[in-house]
């Protein structure tokens, strides 16, 4: 008993669960939007192209979310305009922005070695994260809850018809941009728990798990954002005993429930959608 | 928000659109709607017609020329929630997780607050609109578990429940069986009488004098332009379509005198377009005519 409490001696420990399950629930929540605009390469890209600007910021003095944050931004607004000017599929134009932007990023920290440890960046470090780390991440998580709790249902319609978001009079370019600049805020906010190539997941699977689940957009951003708090809690409590990487822990746990659902979910699962058919065919024979 | 309501109107002004490929698909098209008409865009594929929707919604901007509504431009009266508009096919994503209740509340979020929260009253609307469509049933159905047809009822009453006072609708009918058809003429029919403007493109070329007191003929530009009466006529419909159009002459065909009047014409979907003697139209209903019958009687017997 007193083992399983162990992890709550330490502070850093607490800390790391606490904000583990912040950042999971946002990028979760946020998720949703993501896997239905179709986006989910647009946030492993975005969660690639910020490393230049983690390092300027860090040559430059800045809080290093700020510079990850406006390189992420310029990414996204890169491919939005190679995409409009070119005839060029979307797939490709993300290949070849985010990584010109890694190599950038790499390039840059590798000329001017620092105390800023690529694999901080790549693998995350939630356990030491630093208290001004922690306030920046609570900055961001604050602001994207409260503009989604306001307004995702704008978001929602911009996602499944933005030629009637329109007629309405909605501006959907200011949609567009808040959708990615959300994307590229949590991206950030993400970098620190599971690192930039585990970020993807976190944007990703909780939305596609409760897509599995539901059929009603609400029930869906409720599904995801509890799987997405559930996990990274649970999966930095775990990584403790484990002793193993935070950010594995909680994506190895997503994956898991992604598959439970997959296969055993009541209307779009596979064990339902075989025995649907099998009775349907009976009942035919 | 105490709206002063500008006088209703459409005015569509020496307007040319191009498109990125260079082609011209509307040149100098123009014409103008009051308040309280049903309009019949009537064309070829590829006249234009789809694209003088976009250019009235200012979904694309004219190279030339202007679209004024209500006396304000097109963006403006988007935000006043003037406009309803049913595009010909819906270009969205079926397997969204959205039910057939949530899309027609989509419809109301123009009047909703900053946070498009639901009132009742739009609740009462929305209903009312599934329940004007017949697709009450269906209500809690994902959007993609519907036929195509139905999808098609749907976007209607999205439309319907904006409450625009000016709806354009490309293409309503196709895909969409007789019976919603006629429901949904009648209900057209009764906003027109409530001021309504309401701008609709079909092929089907039968029901046109049926329900449209005007028409729009076009051929990537305005070829005609007014009342039913004057515009359906034999001379205008063979230039807007040059010759493309199925003929039955009773005169040429096995119908003989003794068969008299009493001629039957079945048709499956699309309604007949018959033509006089004299090339002018008629109409499958006496009842409500009596006037112009009486009028043609008189020209006849005068002869
Ligand atoms: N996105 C586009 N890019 C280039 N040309 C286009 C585009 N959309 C339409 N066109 C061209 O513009 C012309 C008018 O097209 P439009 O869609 O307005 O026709 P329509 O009258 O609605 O036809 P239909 O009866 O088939 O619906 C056509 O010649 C078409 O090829
Ligand atoms: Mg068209």
């Amino acid at each position: 008993m007193t083992t399983l409490l162990t992890p709550f001696h330490y502070e850093y420990m607490v800390k790391a669960i606490l904000v583990s399950g912040l950042i999971g629930g946002v990028c979760a929540f946020l998720s949703c939007f993501i896997t239905l605009k179709g986006w989910s390469l647009m946030g492993d890209a975005l969660s690639h192209a910020v490393v230049p600007g983690v390092s300027l910021a860090w040559l430059l003095g800045l809080p290093f979310s700020l510079g990850a944050f406006v390189a992420g931004v310029l990414a996204a607004l890169g491919m939005g305009w190679v995409r409009n000017n070119s005839r060029l599929r979307e797939d490709a134009v993300i290949g070849v922005v985010f990584t010109s932007f890694f190599a950038a990023g790499l390039l840059m920290l590798s000329l001017h070695p620092s105390n800023l440890n690529l694999r901080t960046i790549i693998f995350g470090n939630i356990l030491g994260i630093s208290d001004p780390d922690i306030f920046q991440v609570l900055v961001i998580s604050a602001v994207s809850i409260l503009v989604l709790a306001l307004k995702w249902r704008d978001l929602l319609l911009y996602c499944f018809d933005e030629g009637h978001a329109r007629s309405l009079g909605l501006n959907t370019r200011f949609l567009h941009f808040l959708l990615l600049a959300l994307l590229s805020a949590t991206a950030v906010a993400a970098l620190q728990t599971v690192g930039a190539c585990l970020v993807v997941a976190m944007l990703v699977t909780p939305g596609a798990t409760a897509y599995l689940l539901t059929d009603r957009f609400g029930k869906m951003l409720i599904i995801a954002t509890l799987s997405g708090i559930l996990c990274s809690v649970t999966g930095a409590y775990v990584s403790y005993f484990l002793n193993g990487s935070t950010g594995g822990c909680i994506v190895v746990l997503q994956t898991l429930i992604f598959l439970a659902a997959l296969v055993f979910a009541p209307k779009h699962g596979l064990l339902v959608a075989r025995a649907q058919r099998r009775a349907a065919a009976s009942a035919t024979a | 928000m105490p709206d002063t309501d500008p006088p209703l109107s459409i005015e569509v002004d020496d307007v040319t659109v191009a498109y990125a490929n260079g082609h011209t698909a509307l040149r100098d098209a123009s014409f103008t709607l009051g308040a309280g008409t049903i309009c019949a865009l009537v064309g070829v594929n590829g006249s234009g017609k789809s694209t003088l929707f976009k250019s009235i919604m200012g979904f694309l901007r004219p190279v030339r020329g202007r679209v004024r509504i209500a006396g304000l431009p097109v963006e403006a009266s988007r935000k006043r929630q003037l406009v309803a508009y049913v595009p010909q096919s819906e270009d969205v994503d079926w397997t969204f997780p959205v039910s057939v209740w949530d899309v027609v509340m989509m419809g109301r979020y123009g009047h909703m607050n900053f946070m498009r929260i639901p009132r009742a009253e739009d609740k009462r609307i929305a209903h009312e609109c599934l329940e004007r469509v017949g697709m009450s049933e269906f209500q809690d159905r994902q959007i993609g578990e519907l036929s195509g047809g139905q999808k098609k009822r749907v976007f209607l009453a999205r439309a319907l429940a904006q409450r625009g006072r000016i709806m354009l609708l490309d293409e309503p009918f196709t895909g969409v069986d007789v019976q919603t058809e006629t429901a949904i003429i009648e209900l057209l029919r009764s906003l027109r009488s409530e001021g309504h403007i309401i701008l609709v493109s079909t092929h089907n070329l039968g029901s046109v004098p049926e329900f449209c007191d005007q028409v729009v003929l076009i051929n990537r530009t305005v070829l005609a332009f007014g009342p039913t009466e004057q515009v359906f006529t034999e001379d205008n419909l063979s230039r807007a379509f040059g010759g493309v159009l199925r003929h039955f002459r009773f005169d040429q065909s096995t119908i003989q005198e003794h068969d008299g009047r009493t001629v039957k014409l079945l048709t499956d979907d699309e309604r007949p377009l018959v033509f006089g003697k004299d090339g002018h139209l008629e109409y499958t209903e006496r009842h409500g005519r009596e006037e112009l019958v009486k009028e043609r009687a008189k020209e006849a017997g005068e002869q």
